[in-house]
């Protein structure tokens, strides 16, 4: 292997600002130029023609980009004569298979696992609590993306075959089991809340949750539907106090 | 005014994090309201603010068809409002202040998302005519000063966009605490109660197949039953 540990330190920091570059035509292809170009002399004997075969459009989840990006630095290091297709039908392949997988395990579960414990600490006004989901989370993924850096790179092509796997189904499975529980915990945490200021109060978050779930099924934006709520409200209950 | 252009910074700097970088959290409403609770000297009442600005924007799934609102303004825009309005009026009930607060937030991550649409135009359009220089060394350059340049221009657009919203909402939140009445303050707790309901609603639907509603259920019954033994 060419490139050493400092060398895909350096890749791993610029894939963290992936999305900084983010847009409609190429989507991520800027922010993929700028981590290959960190190591580009090293891999490829014509740096500039490197860039070039990466400059097409390319879209994934930023925390699986490492692992797309590791196996791309394998094929260019291989050279592309030995590749069994070009690479940016790798970059195609791979980008597909785990956009799905990476928004399923962050956005889906990771994110509001973070969130529901970060608003229970909150609300009890756990400061610890909120700095251990911060640090907790971050280290996860920091670790989950040079994680993913190093596999793809040791692993090329094998990437698209190891991600379609049972083994990564579970894995997101557990994820959203978790969150679930802590989605389940934060609920219980509200309702309790709610019947300690009284049952009215209990009833009013009850309505209201109700209401709110026949919004979101509708397709209506919440949040707008509050800003609009919140006049209305107070009129109410100006006219009953 | 220094506090007004270091608030700002910050929403640059959580803007740069959540648009540009890797989402540490910080700029969620929950965490950005504990870092401006922190240097208003208000934390509890700022993260009150936060948590309920979380809970609405909570949502695993973003609404059809919608614009997803600028949080990191929001939150910021939000928890500032309250903290400098408490400050300005004491005497206050801290429910309408918070209500007002969170008012405000959900109002400036409307008008941040808009004034953003427009001004992400720009930055796409500068993005999308992107091109290789001929020579590998200007390249490089060109490529590193894209991305950083670009994540700074996420930055400066949230920083002018508090700038602009957070006077305009602390006057408005001072105005509703000096005007508004008792019956105000219990309709601004109802609200806020509304307002949780939606991140309720919002965990419900994101967990409600079959599989998953057990695992729901067993994490609000462990809550429950935790709170009943102690």
């Amino acid at each position: 292997m060419t490139l050493e540990r400092s060398d895909r330190l350096r890749v791993l920091v610029r894939l963290l600002f992936i999305q900084a570059s983010l847009h409609r035509k190429g989507m991520q292809n800027i922010g993929v130029m700028h981590a290959l170009d960190a190591v580009a002399p090293k891999i490829a004997p014509d740096p500039l023609a490197l860039l070039a075969r990466h400059a097409g459009h390319f879209n994934t989840n930023p925390n699986a980009a490492p692992i797309v990006i590791g196996g791309v630095l394998r094929i260019e290091e291989d050279g592309l004569a030995v590749s069994p297709a070009p690479v940016s039908r790798f970059e195609q392949v791979a980008c597909s298979a785990l956009a799905a997988m990476g928004d399923v395990l962050t956005v889906g579960a990771l994110k509001p696992l973070a969130l529901t414990l970060a608003v229970a600490s909150a609300i009890y006004s756990s400061f610890t609590g909120l700095v251990a989901i911060v640090v907790l989370y971050n280290g996860a993924l920091l670790a989950g993306r040079a994680w993913g850096l190093a596999f793809g790179y040791a692993r090329g092509w094998g990437v698209v075959e190891a991600f379609t796997g049972a083994r990564v189904q579970r894995v997101v499975m557990l994820a959203r089991v978790l969150a679930a529980l802590a989605g389940g915990a934060l609920l219980a945490v509200l309702a309790r809340r709610a019947f300690a200021e009284g049952l009215h109060d209990l009833a009013v978050i009850v309505i209201a949750t109700a209401g709110a779930w026949l919004a979101m099924k509708r397709g209506w934006n919440v949040a707008r539907l509050a800003i609009v709520l919140f006049p209305v409200v107070v009129i109410v209950a100006m006219l009953v106090k | 005014m220094p506090d007004l252009l270091l608030i700002a910074l910050i929403a640059g700097v959580l803007a740069i994090d959540d648009r540009a970088g890797w989402q540490t959290l910080l700029g969620e409403p929950v965490f950005s309201a504990l870092i401006i609770g922190a240097l208003l000297g208000n934390v509890l009442v700022a993260l009150q603010c936060g948590v309920v600005l979380q809970l609405a924007w909570l949502s695993i799934g973003a609404a059809r068809g919608t614009r997803r609102p600028n949080t990191v303004v929001g939150g910021v825009v939000g928890a500032a409002a309250t903290c400098l309005a408490l400050a300005a009026t004491p005497d206050a009930r801290a429910s309408l202040v918070v209500a007002t607060g969170v008012l405000m937030g959900l109002v400036a991550a409307e008008a941040g998302a808009f004034v953003w649409r427009g001004v992400g135009e720009l930055r796409d359009r500068w993005l999308g005519d992107f091109q290789l220089p001929a020579s590998y060394p200007a390249a490089s350059r060109k490529l590193a000063a894209t991305v950083v340049g670009s994540a700074l221009f996420v930055g400066l657009a949230d920083f002018v966009i508090v700038l602009l919203l957070l006077p305009l909402a602390v006057s408005a939140t001072v105005f509703a605490s000096e005007h508004l009445g008792k019956g105000a303050a219990v309709g601004a707790v109802w609200w806020l109660a509304c307002v949780s309901a939606i991140g309720m609603a919002s965990i419900m639907r994101a967990f409600s197949t079959r599989w998953m509603v057990r695992f729901l259920a067993a994490g609000a019954v462990a809550v429950a039953l935790i709170g009943w033994l102690r």
